[in-house]
């Protein structure tokens, strides 16, 4: 940037891109190499145990194509992507119509909730873990107590209702994300046309799907394609909870490849699976790509 | 915006109770678990009736737990300032300058947070054993920086464009050079646009567990979220009151600053993700 003093001027745009450049090679280090690595590593044999690698074609995903985990694996992706990102985007939403009413202490409470978005995952899966504990944990002491059951269930011990849990604990973390957005969206609904339609006699549920939610669209499909993304990703709760046990019932695609790779030490079987991850990965973005265009233009 | 009809109370008030419930209790029950002495901690008691610091006591006497929590805030102070002076330039020459190109680096910057990090992490592993990184710190900064600089460019950029072009205009007749115009003009005017994003840089490498589970290797370097797996986790007996006080006490730091700060944080998040 000193360069113009000693001389050397700069066009406009020139020093516009030099601004760009530090994050260029950011990205070229952490992105761009890493993904052809990640890549062309998919191809070979390499383990992270010795040194050399050799070519072996598509051996590594004709294996993926016939290790029945992977199908299983893929389905408990797909549930906990589904469940982690419907359930608090409904919670969310409800909570910020609530929050939009402006009651007394409403702003105080709005703060509040967002304090389980900053958490760190660790904290939360400790959180969760304990409450689900299955001797002594808050949740199967209360079922008792109500008479809703009558001995302990051990939760994440069990393969029908781990994955339940880590998917509560992750909408808890996610309600305060999706109330951000979605209160922003409801703010924006125009004013005009609300009154317009209630002129009309139209009820609040009226109002909602013919005004409020045509208005809110597109911050849905916003928050809902970022949200899957960031859940696609998610993987501390997964891992410090049930290490994506028991018997892989929490295994995710995040889990899975960390196990592939530092668990076997199979780096060509974690990167075909990460291939195929981000292929899954370009047609979420190929979504967001599309919105977002549309909105740099106008 | 709602007509507050009988329906719509029922809803309000069953809302309000059961979401205030879910989002608050757990909070609550941390806090209550970490309060009760290690001979309480199994009773379903919802108030501590013997109150104690021990755990917490317990954690901050803990050298282990000292270290990681030094070598943390040495972390995320370093990928903080990073991520706020990288985000802040990509951020400005994305708002004020037009070049060829600039288009498809946007949408590539937005590309970035689908990027799986597992799989980037793979190569980035292979790389740093390769060239001897492992174990340093630059590498967590370098992944913990791309990151966080979709949301933080992206965030700085919808900040500066609120800045109007006349401001450089003038400074420009008033003679200052660009560099000039951006360090004294425009970053002051964007501080709390700075701010939201050092914060979210902050809190990201703070929270991260992944890279940091990987990419550092000693125990002198550890820090705090895999340090406090290997301290609470994999013993037989576990202590959850002690658990609770160490999850509060990561906690404590993101969720002061954030609470300080979150009025220019809230703006900044939504800011760059709202109006892109």
């Amino acid at each position: 940037m000193n360069k113009s003093n000693r001389g050397l001027r700069l066009t406009e745009s020139q020093f516009g891109f030099l601004l760009l450049f530090p994050a260029l090679i950011v990205y070229a280090a952490v992105l761009l190499y890493p993904l052809l690595n990640s890549t062309y590593m998919s191809f070979t044999d390499q383990t992270l145990l010795k040194a050399d690698r050799h070519f072996v074609g598509l051996a590594n995903f004709r294996a993926l194509w016939h290790d029945p985990n992977f199908l299983d694996m893929f389905l408990h992706t797909v549930a906990f992507v589904v469940g982690a990102t419907i359930a608090p985007f409904i919670l969310g939403f409800i909570w910020s119509i609530v929050l939009q009413q402006g009651f007394k202490g409403s702003k105080w409470l709005r703060s509040l909730t967002l304090v389980n978005w900053v958490l760190p995952g660790t904290a939360i899966s400790f959180l969760w873990m304990w409450m689900f504990q299955s001797n002594y944990g808050v949740i199967n002491g209360l079922l008792m107590k109500l008479g809703l059951i009558s001995e302990n269930i051990n939760w994440l011990g069990s393969t029908n209702y781990a994955m339940a849990v880590v998917i509560l604990a992750s909408t808890w973390k996610g309600v305060p994300w999706f109330m951000v957005f979605l209160f922003g969206g409801l703010q924006a609904v125009p004013r005009e046309q609300l009154e317009a339609a209630r002129m009309d006699g139209a009820g609040n549920v009226t109002a909602f799907l013919k005004i409020i939610y045509p208005s809110m669209r597109p911050i849905i499909a916003v928050s809902l394609i970022l949200g899957a993304i960031g859940n696609l990703q998610q993987f501390d709760l997964q891992w410090v909870m049930t290490e994506g046990g028991p018997a892989r019932a929490t295994t995710t695609l995040s889990i899975e490849v960390y196990r592939s790779a530092f668990r076997e030490w199979d780096l060509g079987k974690a990167s075909a699976i990460g291939l195929v991850w981000v292929l899954i990965m370009g047609i979420f973005a190929a979504f967001y790509l599309r919105h977002m265009r549309e909105q740099l233009k106008s | 915006m709602f007509e507050h009809t009988s329906g719509f109370r029922v809803f309000f008030w069953i809302s309000l109770v059961c979401l205030t419930a879910f989002l608050f209790f757990p909070l609550y029950w941390m806090l209550n678990s970490a309060l009760k002495p290690a001979s309480d901690i199994f009773e379903l008691s919802f108030i501590p009736h013997r109150p104690t610091w021990d755990h917490f006591a317990e954690v901050f006497r803990d050298r282990e737990i000292r270290r990681y929590f030094v070598n943390s805030l040495t972390l995320s102070i370093a990928s903080c300032v990073f991520t706020t002076i990288i985000s802040a330039y990509a951020g400005y020459s994305f708002s004020k300058y037009r070049y060829r190109g600039r288009m498809s680096f946007m949408l590539l910057f937005l590309l970035a947070k689908m990027f799986p990090y597992a799989v980037l992490l793979l190569s980035m592993y292979a790389l740093m054993l390769k060239l001897q990184l492992l174990d340093n710190y630059l590498s967590l900064v370098l992944a913990y920086v791309t990151f966080t600089l979709p949301v933080g460019c992206w965030t700085l950029k919808t900040y500066f464009d609120g800045i109007p072009d006349e401001l450089i205009e003038s400074a420009k007749i008033d003679g200052a050079g660009n560099a000039r115009i951006l360090h004294r003009v425009i970053l002051p005017l964007a501080l709390p646009g700075l701010v939201s994003v050092a914060i979210y840089g902050f809190v990201w490498s703070w929270n991260d567990l992944l890279y940091s589970l990987t990419l550092v290797t000693s125990p002198e370097k550890r820090t705090l979220a895999p340090g406090l797996i290997l301290s609470y986790l994999g013993e037989a007996q576990q202590d959850w009151g002690g658990m609770m006080a160490a999850s509060i006490a990561v906690s404590l730091p993101v969720t002061l600053l954030f609470l300080l700060l979150q009025r220019y944080f809230i703006q900044g998040l939504v800011a760059g993700a709202v109006k892109g």
